[in-house]
């Protein structure tokens, strides 16, 4: 028979515990809507920019005339893959799910003969890929705040625009877990060199009738344009998985408050059965020792 | 009245209706008015006013960015911006946009300019 004083322990602990996870929950909801909301005034910009930049790469009809980091280099040979995870855990399957995609990808590319390059941003990547002996170049984590976000999405932009100019890296691309809804969120591949424009074309031909004039001209634009849109597009990533890690924690944490819900019912049913049973027995011993006078 | 919206790559700063706004173009300044022709341009760190019947109604400080211009709108994507009206030339080191242009000298040159000799008044 369990012991009393045991099962009391168990229960009390289970409670702090699920004091514990719906604390969480209610941090990671507020925190969830600060990030969605940061993602959304941010798409503006990024919106914006890019469709600057596919009216006036569309607008160069030769697409020769457009510079290596726009187009990709002919012969890729070495692909650099961004992956965003969290700095945090308990937050669900984010970062393994996002592993297990990442490894998927890798072996995709090196079974076309391609080797692979990864920056990891947060700190549940980083210790992921050192055990691995996979090429890890850089690692960015504590991403708590937004003006660090920004500030790491600068270094990661200069890092690629270097590694690409020193001819290290041909191809890159990010991997974030995409904000699709509280309760879904989505490992999302975004290729930044060549540029992907699969959205991009939508829009130009929405305003085909606008031809717009350039200031300087194209290059000198484009030289200002690709750096810029490489910022935002990582900016966005980040801010999007952040999203996404505060979405995913606060599933995982409701869902654990739940479980601890039903465990401590559980708990108190059968602390009181073995209660019940212990004052039967008690009370059986003393009308034996009573009848046997 | 044209629509000028000045965003920042964290959020949307200002939208708003103006009838004129002056912005530092790459090649020089150049005035944002409705039906201009569709234009797109660089900035470079200067001063951007917006007027109104040949006054200047508000005046900013840009460290750079873009602008595309169509017949009614107006979207300025800047890197920084700050209010001249916030700043004066006393207390501009003290600025947030002064603190993080440092290391930036075209920008942070212009901005002391701007601040203490703004071109337009």
């Amino acid at each position: 028979m369990p012991n009393l004083k045991e099962l009391k322990n168990r229960i009390s602990s289970v409670k702090s515990t699920r004091k514990i996870t719906s604390a969480m929950k209610m941090v990671a909801a507020s925190k969830l809507r600060r990030a969605q909301d940061l993602a959304e005034s941010s798409r503006v910009y990024a919106d914006s920019l890019s469709f600057i930049l596919s009216s006036l790469a569309g607008n160069t009809k030769n697409s020769s005339d457009l510079p290596e980091i726009l187009t990709g280099r002919e012969n890729s040979k070495i692909s650099l893959l961004i992956i965003n995870s969290s700095d945090r855990g308990l937050c669900g399957g984010f970062n393994s799910n996002l592993f297990r995609n990442a490894k998927n990808w890798i072996s995709e590319q090196q079974e076309k003969g391609k080797s692979v390059k990864i920056i990891t941003v947060g700190k549940k990547a980083s210790s992921f890929y050192r055990k691995t002996d996979l090429d890890v170049i850089a690692n960015f984590d504590d991403l708590n705040s937004n003006d660090k976000q920004l500030q790491v999405s600068e270094e990661i932009k200069n890092k690629i625009m270097e590694l690409f100019e020193n001819n290290e890296i041909d191809e890159v691309s990010i991997l974030f877990n995409k904000f699709v809804s509280v309760i879904a969120q989505e490992p999302t591949y975004q290729s930044l060199i060549p540029l992907s424009n699969d959205e991009a074309d939508e829009e130009v031909t929405d305003t085909s009738n606008a031809v717009f004039e350039f200031e300087p001209d194209k290059n000198e634009l484009l030289e200002y344009l690709v750096p810029r849109n490489f910022l935002t597009q990582i900016y966005r990533s980040v801010l999007e998985s952040s999203a996404s890690e505060h979405a995913a924690r606060m599933t995982s944490m409701d869902n654990a408050t739940r479980n601890a819900g039903d465990m401590i019912d559980g708990l108190t049913l059968t602390y009181n059965r073995t209660r019940q049973a212990f004052i039967t027995k008690e009370l059986i011993e003393i009308i034996s020792g009573a009848e046997a006078v | 009245m044209i629509n000028l919206k000045v965003v920042s790559p964290q959020k949307v700063i200002f939208e708003k209706e103006v009838e004129m706004a002056v912005l530092p173009g790459a090649e020089g300044d150049f005035a944002a008015m409705p039906n201009h022709s569709p234009f797109i341009s660089s900035l470079r760190p200067g001063q951007m006013v917006i007027m109104s019947a040949n006054k200047v109604d508000e005046s900013f400080f840009v460290s750079g960015g873009l602008v595309m211009l169509k017949e009614k709108v107006c979207e300025v994507l800047v890197d920084q911006i700050e209010s001249l009206s916030d700043v004066n030339s006393s207390n501009y080191q003290q600025s947030k946009t002064f603190q993080e242009l440092e290391g930036n000298e075209t920008a942070l040159g212009t901005f002391e300019q701007v601040v203490n000799n703004p071109p337009y008044k």
